[in-house]
């Protein structure tokens, strides 16, 4: 970002842009900024903290500058959608997604003469041959503490969490997509197809998968990195395939991303939504965003880079970002967070924790994450009820 | 009329000499009353004003937010809150268990290290004092790998010899958690005690010794009731950071999922706090704190008579 912004200050002396680093809790330091009236004009913001931040009247919209609003086009659809709150204004610019797929250890599927799993249903069975062949052996792991993963999961099931309609938040956090995902993985956990004991990039996860103890891995574009850095040994085993799908057709979900979003109280609107454009949809500004972060822009012409069109040499050459390019056009565009997202989170992995304990399935961390969604919006006054 | 004489004449008196005086004390205490009133009793008055208040917002759900007095809504949302009553037991069990066993080793030790015959005195007062130089995130992230099925040589060596122990198991977090605090205060509390001991006048061991008493007899009969006030303070000491437990917990939780987000009163309150609801967080601060208050008075009140505090 550092290195990206110096770049834009090198060529745009009329605006200068400073950066800081919130290492820890940014979106408390941002609150706190907020409230004391320093907030910086800018901040970066993951997509599902955006209703959050909005309620506490963290933003202001930038839809009164033309250049703002005629960006949308230039964006992938979910995070205009997102960023613009279904088009009721311009409250952020998307900058990074995490389009979902499966990263598969080919040599360990071959060596057990599995083929690639188009469904859920085939990853299941996988997971059975794979675990009956050597007990040691499972094909991914479960981190209950990890909301943002299992949200995505959800995301690809087309389970809408929330809907806003009517000045009234609809929760279905609950709904029928939810148990049915939620079931599927509790069906893996009691089975133990599936270990529960890691967290993500944790060391202990890559120690098991350096043991070569883990067959698979769900997740997203921002991620082909840590394998290739942590796993060196490893090049030319892994492959990236689409999510596995529930009926065959083809859907993905996102894990992750985040925006850079307009804040209340800032100075300087119009140079800030320059900038921020520039940071986020000019391809110089992307490739550098690519080359020092590993960035997976939110921009369509960021899809174009030509440094994603390229194969990757850790995963045997294979051109990877056509898998996440296209994942990314399955991304349901009319998924929304909620505005005490960060609270139902928190719910979510304490109950999923417990299921995987063996105390409670992950139905009932549903249940809990939906009646934590309509507390914590009642606890800040936000309109709210349970169903559609 | 006499009584007011005196009074003017003290006054007189005063306005002479006191004056000075007063400011020169007022100008060695402000240095401490300053700080102490802004950055904690300010803090705290906040916290106990926010705990009263409510959230409300005008114009629809973008509206804006204002706070509003709520009188004991938040206390009452915070006592029928299941996790608030969960982390309280769960620390109430961590210390019924863990402060006893610390206070018994760190007793122990400090009489060890006060016995006549023992070589090295300051060696091993250093040794046992180091963990608690360690910052306690740190020893929590050092014991966190010795616990991590995947890394730990320790686990490593148990499978040597048949056995899988699950530190970061359902049951077994809390123990974890505890033998962690323990390793990090038991030094600590040592040090207090052997202070103590050190301040007894050697006639005593004098007078005991020609009155034929064992050096286990001089250590339980003597020195333990003569050091009992530091006892009771290391206890009192132990039952506030009982309560507020924090550290450990929360950086074992990034290794265990069996360690929930609410898993001590600290943790919850950050929790809370997190998800924008900081009028609840302070209530249950401000619950938090009383509870803290009545245990170390209480305790102290039961204990003071017997040891003459």
């Amino acid at each position: 970002m550092d290195q990206v912004v110096a770049l834009w200050n090198k060529e745009n002396p009329n605006i200068q842009v400073q950066t800081k680093n919130i290492a820890n809790d940014q979106y408390g330091a941002i609150g706190n900024a907020l409230k004391a009236g320093t907030a910086p004009d800018l901040a970066q913001v993951g997509y599902d903290e955006l209703p959050d931040q909005r309620t506490q009247g963290a933003f202001v919209d930038a839809s009164a500058c033309a250049d703002a609003v005629a960006a949308k086009s230039k964006f992938v659809p979910w995070t205009w959608a997102q960023s613009s709150f279904g088009g009721t204004g311009v409250f952020a610019i998307p900058q990074d997604t995490g389009p979902m797929a499966l990263y598969v250890r080919s040599d360990i599927f071959s060596q057990h003469g599995l083929s690639i799993p188009k469904t859920w249903d085939e990853y299941a069975d996988d997971a059975q041959k794979l675990h009956a062949a050597d007990p040691n052996l499972t094909i991914t792991f479960f981190d209950p503490n990890n909301a943002e993963w299992f949200n995505g999961l959800l995301w690809q099931a087309k389970a809408k969490m929330y809907d806003y309609s009517g000045d009234t938040w609809h929760v279905t956090v609950n709904s029928a997509q939810s148990k049915q995902v939620a079931d599927y993985w509790q069906k893996l956990i009691s089975a133990k197809l599936v270990r529960t004991d890691l967290a993500n990039t944790s060391t202990p996860m890559y120690a098991a998968y350096e043991k070569n103890q883990i067959a698979t891995y769900v997740g997203a574009a921002w991620g082909y990195g840590n394998f290739r850095d942590n796993l060196p040994d490893q090049a030319g085993k892994w492959t990236v395939v689409p999510m596995p799908t529930w009926n065959g057709s083809a859907a993905s979900g996102d894990w992750g991303g985040s925006t850079v979003a307009f804040m209340k109280g800032g100075q300087h609107l119009y140079e800030a939504v320059k900038f921020n454009l520039w940071l986020n949809s000019d391809p110089e500004a992307l490739a550098l965003s690519n080359k020092v972060g590993g960035l997976y822009p939110a921009a369509t012409a960021g899809l174009q880079l030509p440094q994603l069109s390229q194969g990757v040499p850790y995963y045997n050459n294979q051109k990877i970002f056509d898998v996440f390019a296209d994942s990314s056009k399955q991304v349901d565009t009319s998924f929304t967070w909620g505005p005490t997202q960060k609270a139902v989170n928190v719910a979510l992995q304490d109950a999923m924790a417990k299921a995987t304990a063996g105390n409670g399935t992950l139905t009932d961390a549903l249940a809990t994450a939906q009646s934590t969604a309509l507390s914590s919006m009642k606890a800040q006054a936000i309109p709210a009820v349970a169903g559609n | 009329m006499t009584d007011l004489a005196v009074t003017a004449a003290g006054g007189r008196r005063r306005r002479g000499v006191g004056r000075p005086r007063a400011v020169t004390i007022l100008a060695f205490v402000l240095p401490f009353i300053l700080p102490f009133v802004l950055f904690y009793l300010v803090p705290v008055a906040y916290a106990v004003w926010q705990s009263f208040l409510v959230v409300r917002r005008t114009g629809g759900e973008y509206g804006t937010l204002y706070t509003t007095f709520g009188g004991f809504t938040q206390y009452a949302q915070a006592l029928q809150n299941s996790e608030f009553w969960g982390s309280i037991g769960r620390i109430a069990l961590f210390g019924i268990v863990q402060v006893p066993v610390m206070l018994f080793l760190a007793l122990a030790m400090a009489l060890l290290l006060d016995a006549p015959m023992l070589k090295l005195k300051s060696f091993f007062r250093i040794a046992a004092f180091m963990p608690y130089a360690v910052p306690g995130v740190i020893a929590a992230i050092m014991w966190a790998f010795l616990y991590s099925p995947q890394l730990s040589p320790v686990v490593e060596l148990f499978k040597g010899i048949g056995l899988q122990p699950d530190f970061l198991g359902p049951g077994a977090v809390l123990w974890s958690a505890a033998n962690v605090s323990t390793w990090l205060w038991t030094g600590y509390n040592m040090l207090i005690m052997f202070s103590a001991l050190q301040a007894i006048p050697p006639d005593l061991y004098e007078a005991a010794r020609l009155d034929g008493a064992s050096d286990w007899a001089i250590a339980w009969r003597i020195k333990v009731p003569i050091i009992a006030p530091s006892i009771v303070l290391t206890t009192v000491f132990s039952i506030i950071g009982t309560l507020q437990l924090y550290a450990e917990p929360a950086v074992l939780r990034q290794i265990s999922s069996n360690i929930s987000s609410t898993f001590t009163p600290n943790m919850l309150a950050y929790a809370v706090a997190s998800g924008n609801n900081y009028q609840q967080a302070a209530a249950i601060s401000v619950l938090l704190a009383v509870i803290t208050f009545v245990l170390s008075v209480g305790f102290m009140r039961l204990t003071s008579r017997r040891v003459g505090l």
